[in-house]
């Protein structure tokens, strides 16, 4: 009997571990957010030449949170993540206007990806601690997520420093990811 | 293709690489860790399994060690094959090589090094700096050797971080396998640069000497092999070092023990103090004698090494020439170096029992070891004044058992020791003619003929016994023939009476007229010429007396010598050649942990590969992209470029449009020949341009041709002036078909093989294509009724079809023009409305008389022609077929 209702329970929150991506532009903070999400500390971090995975456990839900390397040279090998990926965590250094432009082209760029089709899309509006920050709104309006069609997006501001917005993109995240999986 | 035939590419077979890629991509652990090893275990067997790279370095980020391991011998794997991708192990390294346990930071450092991909070399860097700085000796160690791999791959990286630098300070590390890898690391990047990088002064040899004795056994052949290139700086030092190294004489690893031998060898050349040396040998000899209590393969070792030892200092192993006496099971590779080892310490003291061994193994079964043996009595005779006669005595006992072949290695070995002490034992000469009539090997009858002939005036049927030779002088070997001419000489100059002076005739007559041996002829006519002109003169010369022999086979030069004695220990004293003879030092072997073990590697590697030569072209550039290429143009080194570059712009082929280069200049003293087989007024001609680009005026030209298909031969002589150098001249060669023909059933080649010849220069050979365009006879046209009869008579079997594919044919009436002109006559023409193409019929006529049906379809103006050919000998189809593309494709 037991047995049984653990069967139950799992599926019904998901055993399964959700597959995340966190992408972006090199130094938009993707690396420190993975930590901060993780272990709650702030690390500190060189230039991703490649990826972390780490699992994160999270409101009954697992992440396998897998945060790629954004230079230049590695974007083209993103690609090589997408199969069976539910939600994107696209991460955007608010601070950071002159790139604005290209990190909206990576940004639609994915969206076309086919095999990312189904999958959530949660845009943080990174180093909202730094002067100069746009906010969710400009940063929104950057990024033309208005454009966004058929499928399921949120932004917020974060500050992976401070420790905030995070959770809270995390919680809409969690909540979304299980109403799915009903 | 139609639309519905797209299916075939779907599969729904997934297969197993599909298979494996979703294991790996899998949730659970040990479904993603079995993947990984099923993984390894196809990589291992062979199988290419690159195309799952990210899936697998997706592994990579785990907590399980054992996974983590798979995947980095993944990447070492396949890393070169995926360098791009390789990219994405880069953060896994950084981090693993932070990891708080040691194993899992040397474990990546370790890896890093391995993976021989310049796009990620550099990232490799800031953690092997840290590596370098760990605070376990572990990932030092490692890290140390890391850098000598990194070297290998960007050494002006290594040098620009300053790695050498730290390398160096390694050597003064607290932890003596860390010393041990740095010295290695050292040393390996020392062999490959010529720039001094590991300077060993006293300073660090020092430290070197502490480390010593506490690292272990491969650490300590590292750091004995580097000691060992140090120069001490007088007695002392050496004396000092001597003193530090010997204790690891009494070590269980053999590679230690040889190690410090070398070392001891290397410093006992500088110690004065002959009390001090003679203690040090006494020291070395025990270890040494241990080694051969080892096994076979190991003995080997120890006794190629003990060879060179010995014959530097013969002492160290005066008294213990009883471990080198051979056991009746020891491999025959080991009894063959203990014999020779055993004549090197054979002395007067021990000759008595060197001997009883020696006559013994001379009983043994094995021919080869048998024959050693004997030779080893011989040589023994010949070192030691003292012992020659026992040896003697040895041999004669075992000529008495008439065994073959050890009667004749006993005469070959009797005539050195005669070479070596004249007039002293040729009381034994009778026993030897006794068996005058058993040998049978050239070099034991050429040793007795030369007993014969050297002793021939104390012998007194010598004259009979060299007739009893003479009668198969002509069947005889030269190297007997060169024995039996000198001895003939000796004989009739010792006894110029009437026999030998006919034997002399004889065999001067069949030395200078019968043989085609030109060493023989030349020295028949010497000692004819001079015992013609004066006989005493030939007295002098040829029984002069001769110079002392010693035993000098398998001694090495002096400075030979002392090279392998420094390299004591490696596969170099084992070949006994120096290193660069067979490791070609320009490219640096990946140091491997079990670099020593090659030591061992059999006797049978002993011919290295020689170092690739510099400058050379490599065979597979040779061969000319030319269609005319047949395989006797390319065996002869020539230049077949028929269809090649223009013509270089001689003055007469300014004019003329150029015709293909036959024979190159470069390829022949200066002599360029260009030229093509035309058709012209029912007459083939050999349209020729010789161009004179050497020194010298050429004249005399002479043309001729091999046999070929049509048996085309030339019509008249070759008719050229004097070509002066820098200018050329053409002539049109008149070619008569069917004169030349090669045997009937030589299969049909579209080559002509041509040889010229001129006054000055030796034949030049070339190949040349045989247009088959240009023997189509003029009165190949027939009528369309009877072209539709011979069509239909002839079965579908004789039709032979080709699609040129990318020939085009523009407009048709100029093809038409050009067809006829060349003799392929127009038939008739079709129009296929459906595909809109054009078909025309065509007559073609080969000599003697052979009709050959022709149907070529087409679209105008685009590429693709269809050639159908219809005859009663379609062997020539092919042959058609280029002729007409090459018709087409002229207009």
């Amino acid at each position: 009997m037991g047995i049984l209702f653990t069967k139950l329970f799992a599926n019904l929150f998901g055993d399964r571990e959700a597959r995340i991506l966190v992408l972006g532009l090199d130094n938009a903070g993707k690396t420190t957010i993975l930590y901060r999400l993780q272990v709650g500390e702030v690390v500190s971090t060189i230039p991703t030449i490649g990826f972390n995975v780490e699992t994160v456990a999270y409101k009954n839900i697992k992440f396998q949170v897998w945060d790629l390397g954004g230079q230049t040279s590695i974007r083209p090998y993103w690609r090589c993540y997408f199969p069976n990926t539910q939600a994107v965590i696209y991460v955007v250094d608010s601070s950071d206007t002159d790139r604005m432009s290209i990190a909206k082209e990576e940004f639609h760029a994915i969206l076309q990806e086919e095999e990312l089709k189904d999958a959530v899309i949660l845009v943080y509006a990174n180093k909202q601690d730094l002067p100069g920050a746009l906010d969710d709104a400009a940063v929104s309006e950057g990024l033309s997520l208005h454009m966004i069609k058929n499928r399921q997006w949120a932004i917020f501001k974060t500050s992976a420093i401070k420790g905030e917005g995070l959770f809270e993109g995390l919680d809409w995240l969690s909540d979304t990811l299980k109403q799915r999986g009903r | 293709m139609s639309g519905h035939d797209s299916k075939y590419f779907t599969t729904t077979k997934k297969g197993e690489i599909h298979e494996l890629k979703e294991e790996l991509n899998s949730q659970f652990k040990d479904k993603k860790k079995d993947a990984v090893k099923k993984v390894i275990a196809a990589m291992t067997v062979g199988k290419d399994v690159s195309m799952l790279f990210t899936d697998v370095v997706n592994c990579m980020q785990t907590e399980n060690l054992e996974l983590k391991k798979l995947v980095y011998l993944y990447l070492i794997n396949y890393a070169k094959s995926q360098p791009d991708l390789a990219i994405l192990a880069v953060n896994t390294f950084v981090k693993d090589s932070q990891d708080p346990n040691p194993l899992i930071r040397a474990l990546a450092v370790r890896t890093m090094g391995c993976i021989r991909v310049d796009k990620i070399t550099e990232y490799l860097c800031d953690p092997l700096q840290k590596c370098l700085k760990d605070d376990d000796p572990y990932v030092r160690k490692t890290a140390a050797i890391c850098v000598a791999k990194l070297f290998d791959i960007n050494p002006e990286l290594v040098e620009d971080r300053g790695f050498l630098e730290t390398l160096k300070d390694l050597i003064s590390d607290s932890n003596p396998m860390v010393v041990a890898n740095a010295v290695a690391a050292l040393s390996e990047i020392q062999e490959s640069t010529t720039k001094l990088i590991f300077d060993l002064n006293s300073n660090v040899l020092f430290k070197l000497l502490a480390a010593l004795n506490e690292c272990t056994e491969w650490g300590q052949v590292f750091i004995l092999d580097s000691l060992s290139r140090y120069k001490a700086k007088d007695a002392r030092d050496a004396e000092s070092i001597v003193e530090r190294v010997t204790p690891r004489l009494q070590h269980a690893n053999c590679a230690v023990v040889l190690s410090s031998v070398k070392v001891i060898m290397q410093q006992l050349e500088l110690i004065t103090s002959t009390d001090v040396v003679r203690n040090l040998m006494k020291k070395m000899a025990p270890p040494l004698v241990t080694l051969l209590s080892a096994e076979p393969e190991i003995q080997y070792v120890a006794l190629r090494n003990i060879n060179l030892i010995v014959q530097k200092r013969p002492t160290i192993l005066a008294h213990e020439i009883k471990v080198f006496f051979c056991k009746y099971n020891d491999p025959i590779y080991v009894k063959l170096e203990k014999l020779e080892i055993m004549i090197k310490l054979a002395s007067d003291r021990n000759i008595d029992q060197v001997l009883l061994e020696f006559k013994e193994y001379a009983t043994e079964v094995d021919v080869d070891f048998v024959r050693k043996a004997v030779r080893a009595i011989g040589r023994c005779a010949i070192k030691l004044e003292r012992a020659a006669e026992r040896c003697i005595n040895v041999l004669l006992d075992l000529i008495k058992i008439k065994v073959n072949y050890v009667v004749q290695e006993a005469i070959i070995v009797i005539k050195d020791i005669f070479r070596r002490y004249p007039n002293t034992y040729e009381s034994i000469i009778a026993t030897l003619c006794e068996s005058l009539d058993t040998l049978d090997e050239p070099e034991a009858k050429a040793s007795m003929i030369w007993i014969i002939g050297e002793y021939a005036d104390r012998i007194d049927n010598a004259d009979e016994l060299l007739e009893s030779f003479l009668e198969t002088f002509p069947e005889e070997p030269a190297q007997v023939q060169l024995q039996l001419l000198t001895a003939a000489v000796k004989l009739f100059l010792k006894k110029p009476t009437e026999g030998p002076q006919q034997m002399i005739q004889v065999v001067l007559n069949n030395a200078t007229q019968e043989t085609d041996n030109p060493d023989l002829r030349d020295r028949a006519y010497v000692y004819w010429r001079l015992l013609s002109t004066d006989p005493e003169a030939a007295k002098d010369v040829v029984l002069a007396e001769k110079p002392v022999i010693s035993d000098d086979s398998n001694q090495l030069d002096p400075s030979l010598l002392d090279e392998l004695l420094g390299n004591i220990s490696t596969l170099s004293s084992v070949y006994h050649k120096p290193p660069e003879v067979f490791v070609s030092r320009t490219k640096v072997v990946p140091l491997r942990d079990e670099e020593e073990l090659e030591v061992e590697s059999g006797p049978e590697e002993s011919s290295g590969p020689a170092p690739p030569v510099q400058g050379l072209p490599t065979p597979t550039g040779l061969p000319k992209p030319a269609p005319v290429n047949d395989l006797l143009g390319d065996l002869m080194g020539l230049d077949v470029n028929s269809d090649g570059g223009p013509a270089p712009a001689s003055p007469a082929a300014r004019t003329a449009p150029p015709k293909p280069i036959l024979l190159q200049a470069s390829a022949a003293q200066g002599l360029q020949i260009s030229g093509q087989m035309v058709r012209k007024n029912g007459q083939i001609f050999y349209d020729l341009t010789f161009d004179n680009q050497g020194t010298v005026p050429l004249d005399g030209f002479m043309i001729q041709f091999n046999k070929n298909t049509f048996g085309l031969a030339a019509g008249s002589p070759l008719q050229l002036p004097t070509i002066a150098p820098g200018s050329s001249a053409a002539t049109e060669l008149p070619m008569i078909p069917l004169q030349n023909l090669p045997p009937p059933g030589t299969p049909l080649a579209a080559t002509l093989q041509v040889a010229v010849k001129n006054n000055q220069q030796p034949v030049w050979y070339f190949a040349d294509k045989l247009p088959l365009q240009a023997v189509f006879l003029e009165d190949g046209r027939i009528e369309r009724g009877q072209f539709l009869e011979t069509w239909k008579s002839l079965p579908d079997s004789n039709e032979v079809l080709k699609e040129l594919k990318d020939t085009v044919i523009p407009n048709v009436d100029i093809l038409l023009e050009k067809l006829n002109a060349s003799n392929a006559f127009f038939i008739a023409r079709r129009l296929l409305k459906e595909t809109n193409q054009d078909v025309l019929y065509l007559s073609v006529k080969l000599p003697p008389n052979l009709p050959l049906l022709v149907e070529l379809t087409f679209a105008v103006g685009d590429p693709g022609v269809k050639v159908a050919v219809k005859t009663s000998s379609t062997e020539y189809a092919p042959l058609f077929f280029d002729a007409i593309d090459e018709l087409i494709k002229s207009i």
